[in-house]
């Protein structure tokens, strides 16, 4: 469970930290995007603006004095290519060059269009250079057409330089925030993951564990501090309880075993009468019972309370099944019930041996003493990829759904096993068992009966493949 | 037999002497640590019985200590109860047996006896097992008696393997699930009687002398009484 709960978290993390990602990068790519059309807008209206003026005043001329004023304004004009960037041509219906500084009618545009674009090349420095020209058409009585442009060869350089400032500048931007975002979340899963691992640590018994506390003062420290501060709390009182039973159990431990071998040495004298031989006999027993009853009490105390002390080792728990529904059989078959047994193999986990063990031998001795003769008895070990079930399923009374929770609490029974012997602590102690080896314990109706389901999980530490 | 008895419990003690000197052994009683380690070292011992807690120096240091001289002497050791790994803890410090107090003097008695023979060189590799007739082949799993195959199922051979190896000795029902059922905890339902009458049936039905006995609040031990000297 601990697995799925931290994926879903780096899933969650990453998730966010790509949204962030993305998100910055559309916006910082609008803002450039919107900002470098708006400045070649206002370049390109600044060149038209330049051109409409140009033909303004060649048109002026030619109302003024004609076709000749033109042509010699034209001419006076047209020496200057080179320092303004001017274009002027002249021409004739037919496309022929009247005036001007270019050679001939440009052919790659269709002569309808008003604003032409088009390259005109020009010597420079010993080469031939390609310059881009915007040009304005404007249309003169009698089929003479005049062209007025400008060289854009620098407005188209800035343009293409600006455009690569701008990829450069919103890649590294992006890239600076996925660098940041990314190590941001990549610290704040480490930190989460080692507070995760703490935790798993402490509620497996070691309570003395606490939160790393680094020196960053940010709001994992400040959140580790109060949890530590609480872990200070309650190991505090858990050692009080702890020790307060411990002494207790102790302190019943050295009379018990007193009294135990008081009531031996008295039933060795031959001289007894057959009713105190009688009634030594019964106190034994009574002393026995005693004596599990605390057993057990401190059994459950450690699975529960000591278990990193616990020695774990790899539990074959179909071959335990197997060996203890084995064991078991004789007994079953005396009391006139079947018992079955069915298993997969790689039912393998870290466990401690003994205690689940003990978790078996209460279950089918729990459905030994409750289902009536006649009755079955179900083992049964299945190792799916993820975890290991182990199903206990018999045709008995079962239990009550309302108090299929209680009965896993100490000393809890039910009314109707009053009669019954036993402390009411197997279950609490299989219970326990489960805890320690971060199992689940289900008690399901079986119609008719009773079947408790045992879930280990398979994770990375726990399974020895 | 000489035995060495390290337990601060006087009380318990003192009946355990008591109950074990109607026995026949020879014991001789530390209730510190301290005291019951130059004991064990400076006199010779067939078994030593020790406590877990002891003031001055555990239990599980005596044997550590013993075994660091090359002292081989068995040790029982005796714990508390409702501690899981102690067995495991005691075995590994180089302890022989382990018992969980409170237990019945039957118990501890079958375990000093065990102890007390296992001592003495007996052979640890051998392939074939015997007893009064009654013959058991490790190697093909084959078990004889008086030349007639019997049959036996893979744990009956092993139950009938512990007698075998511990002829003539009692064997509480706990050593029994302990030695071949490798559980250490006391089920609540007396489970071993089952498996015991059925071995039975086994080796003893068919024959005139009986083999296996049940012996009254203790267990069951492996004898051919009527042949005996």
């Amino acid at each position: 469970m601990k697995n799925t709960s931290s994926k879903t978290f780096r899933l969650s993390a990453s998730r966010v930290t790509l949204l962030y990602i993305l998100i910055f990068a559309v916006g910082i790519s609008s803002i450039l995007v919107a900002a470098y059309y708006l400045t070649a807008r206002v370049l390109d209206r600044e060149v038209d603006a330049v051109i409409r003026t140009e033909v303004e005043g060649l048109v002026d001329d030619y109302r003024r004095g004609g076709m000749l004023q033109l042509i010699d304004t034209l001419n006076r004009r047209a020496d200057h290519w080179g320092r303004t960037g001017a274009v002027y041509l002249l021409a004739d219906a037919n496309g022929n060059r009247i005036g001007g500084n270019i050679g001939s009618w440009p052919t790659a545009f269709s002569t309808s269009e008003d604003w032409v674009e088009f390259d005109i090349d020009a010597s420079e420095h010993g080469g031939i250079v390609s310059h881009p020209v915007r040009a304005h058409l404007f249309r003169l009585p009698g089929g003479v057409r005049l062209l007025v442009g400008t060289d854009i060869l620098e407005r188209k350089r800035l343009a293409t330089r600006m455009r690569y400032a701008m990829l450069w500048g919103a890649g590294l931007c992006v890239g600076l925030a996925a660098l940041v975002s990314l190590s941001y979340s990549r610290g704040v899963r480490r930190r989460v993951s080692a507070i995760a691992a703490t935790c798993e640590t402490i509620m497996r018994g070691d309570l003395s564990q606490r939160l790393r506390i680094e020196k960053g003062r940010d709001e994992f420290d400040a959140l580790s501090t109060t949890v530590n501060h609480m872990l200070d709390r309650i190991q505090q009182q858990t050692e009080v309880l702890r020790t307060t039973f411990d002494s207790a159990a102790h302190d019943l431990r050295a009379p018990l075993y007193r009294a135990r071998v008081r009531i031996e040495e008295t039933l060795q004298h031959e001289d007894m009468s057959a009713s105190s031989r009688a009634t030594m006999e019964a106190t034994l027993a009574e002393v026995d019972r005693m004596q599990r009853t605390l057993g057990t009490l401190l059994q459950i105390a450690q699975a529960e309370g000591h278990g990193n002390e616990l020695a774990m080792g790899e539990v074959d728990l179909t071959a335990l099944a197997r060996e203890l529904a084995d064991l078991y059989q004789p007994e079953a078959s005396a009391r006139g019930l079947t018992l079955s047994f069915a298993g997969t193999d790689g039912a393998r986990l870290r466990g401690n041996e003994q205690l689940l063990a003990q978790v078996l031998v209460n279950l089918l001795e729990n459905a030994l003493k409750y289902v009536p003769a006649g009755g079955h008895i179900d083992v049964r070990v299945t190792a799916a990829p993820d975890c290991v079930v182990v199903e206990i399923a018999d045709t008995g009374p079962g239990i009550p759904p309302e108090d299929r929770l209680r009965v896993l609490q100490p000393f809890v029974r039910l009314e109707r096993d009053r009669s019954q012997s036993g402390s009411g602590l197997g279950l609490s102690l299989i219970a326990a068992v489960m805890r320690l080896h971060r199992a689940t314990i289900e008690l399901l109706d079986n119609e008719p009966g009773l079947r408790v389901r045992c879930v280990f999980p398979k994770e990375g530490d726990q399974v020895i493949q | 037999m000489r035995l060495l008895l390290i337990e601060d419990d006087l009380q318990a003690a003192e009946y355990l002497i008591k109950s074990l000197r109607e026995h026949h052994y020879e014991v001789v009683h530390s209730a510190d640590g301290r005291d019951g380690l130059a004991k064990a070292t400076s006199q010779r011992f067939d078994v030593i019985v020790a406590d877990r807690q002891l003031p001055h120096l555990d239990g599980l240091s005596i044997i550590t200590q013993l075994r660091a001289k090359q002292d081989r002497t068995p040790v029982l050791i005796l714990s508390a109860l409702g501690t899981v790994d102690d067995r495991v803890h005691g075995l590994k410090a180089g302890g022989d047996d382990y018992l969980t107090k409170p237990f019945a003097f039957a118990e501890l008695l079958a375990r000093i006896e065990a102890l007390s023979r296992r001592a003495s060189p007996a052979a640890q590799e051998v392939t074939r097992l015997g007893y009064a007739g009654l013959e058991l082949d490790l190697l093909s799993r084959r078990v004889t008696r008086e030349g007639r195959n019997i049959d036996l199922t893979a744990k009956e051979f092993q139950l009938l393997e512990y007698f075998l190896r511990r002829p003539e000795q009692v064997i509480t029902r706990t050593m029994l699930l302990e030695g071949v059922w490798n559980l250490h905890f006391d089920p609540q339902t007396n489970i071993i009687d089952v498996h015991m009458s059925r071995l039975r049936n086994c080796v003893d039905k068919g024959f005139s002398t009986q083999l296996i006995h049940t012996v009254r609040g203790a267990g069951y031990v492996l004898k051919d009484e009527e042949h005996e000297q």
